[in-house]
């Protein structure tokens, strides 16, 4: 009987200037990730940081690509998880670099990818809301309503960062938007690459740090400018 | 000749070049079917408007729905222009999206490799 090969896994955190936190993410997340006993890395993904986060994440043991220009948080996950792909890694997982998941929550996921029945898993922060302030449940939840409408996929929390995805999503997903809205735009993509998209719930830690750094819920307007315009742009474009 | 043969005549060049370009990108398998509709259809109904230019024209004017002059020479001139900066634009459009695709991939990809040059020899001349 054939066997099915030993899951290798890629923690994918993306980060700009994040150097106060990002050593505790990638120790939090080494220490979780060791107990699963499979083969793993965590891969650091400095979008032009102007602080010290590459070498914070790297004195943590976190392997780092240091992008040359800042080009958001859409570019900067798509560079580790090409980076995944590049080098055989059967499952990957993003997260954030703020700390606001736990490593517990990843690992989980992980579990669930593993067992297979999924090419997407979204970490959904909105399938219990203890924590969270009404103006973020509401803003999130405006989101994944809009993206509903633009490309009609239906999920609780389309703007979550803690994303695991299967060997065949490395392999099929691309995207082209750079910031933010690259979250509701890897959906689309796929859905049109036919990809089972499923959810689990998470719990999001905010602390004041992450809530500082986090997104300002005006930037919905440009979020979902920037989805109408590839929306319709692309149904003309090449 | 009417003025409104002279618009049809000077952009049909431009309407054909369009859906001409539309589906060359398709039988190069760089745009997928539903796309090449989109263009085409978009195409096909500038020209069907500029066709029926005249005969909405002399149907609105007869029932006193428009006081508009007919069509002038500038008019003719003004309206090619707009469909020239069009095809302009949508060929502009998708060099510029290929562009950006691939100064991303570019990035990307060395942002990868040079992670992998050990650090002491990224310093070395």
């Amino acid at each position: 009987m054939r066997q099915e090969p030993k899951p290798r896994i890629c923690y994918v955190i993306p980060a700009y200037n994040e150097a106060s936190v990002i050593g505790d993410v990638v120790t939090g997340l080494n220490g979780i990730a060791t107990k699963l006993g499979q083969e793993f890395e965590i891969v650091v993904v400095d979008d032009g940081s102007k602080d010290a986060t590459a070498i914070t994440a790297q004195d943590a043991g976190a392997h780092v690509i240091r992008h040359i220009l800042n080009s958001g948080s859409g570019g900067a996950t798509a560079t580790g998880l090409s980076y995944a792909q590049q080098n055989g890694f059967t499952i990957a997982a993003t997260l954030d670099a703020d700390g606001q998941h736990a490593p517990d929550d990843v690992t989980k996921g992980v579990i669930l990818m593993a067992k297979g029945g999924a090419d997407l898993l979204i970490g959904s922060r909105l399938m219990n809301t203890d924590g969270m302030s009404k103006v973020k449940v509401l803003g999130n939840r405006g989101l994944s309503f809009v993206t509903y409408l633009i490309f009609g996929i239906n999920i609780t929390d389309s703007q979550s960062g803690m994303r695991i995805f299967s060997r065949k999503a490395l392999e099929q997903l691309k995207w082209r938007t750079a910031g933010y809205e690259f979250c509701s735009e890897m959906l689309w993509r796929a859905k049109q690459q036919r990809l089972i998209i499923k959810e689990y719930p998470i719990k999001a830690i905010y602390t004041d740090y992450s809530k500082s750094k986090g997104q300002n819920n005006w930037n919905a307007f440009n979020i979902i400018k920037s989805l109408l315009q590839r929306r319709i742009l692309e149904a003309f474009g090449e | 000749m009417s003025r409104y043969l002279i618009l049809i005549i000077l952009n049909t060049p431009l309407i054909l070049a369009g859906i001409t370009n539309s589906f060359v990108t398709y039988k190069l398998h760089r745009t997928s079917r539903r796309r090449l509709i989109l263009r085409v259809s978009l195409w096909l109904f500038v020209f069907a408007a500029l066709v029926f230019a005249e005969p909405v024209y002399n149907f609105l004017f007869s029932r006193g729905l428009t006081q508009t002059e007919a069509l002038s020479l500038f008019d003719v001139i003004q309206i090619t222009g707009i469909i020239f900066l069009f095809y302009i634009v949508s060929r502009i459009h998708a060099r510029v999206d290929q562009l950006e695709r691939r100064t991303q991939d570019l990035h990307q990809e060395l942002s990868i490799r040079l992670a992998d040059i050990p650090t002491s020899t990224k310093h070395q001349g």
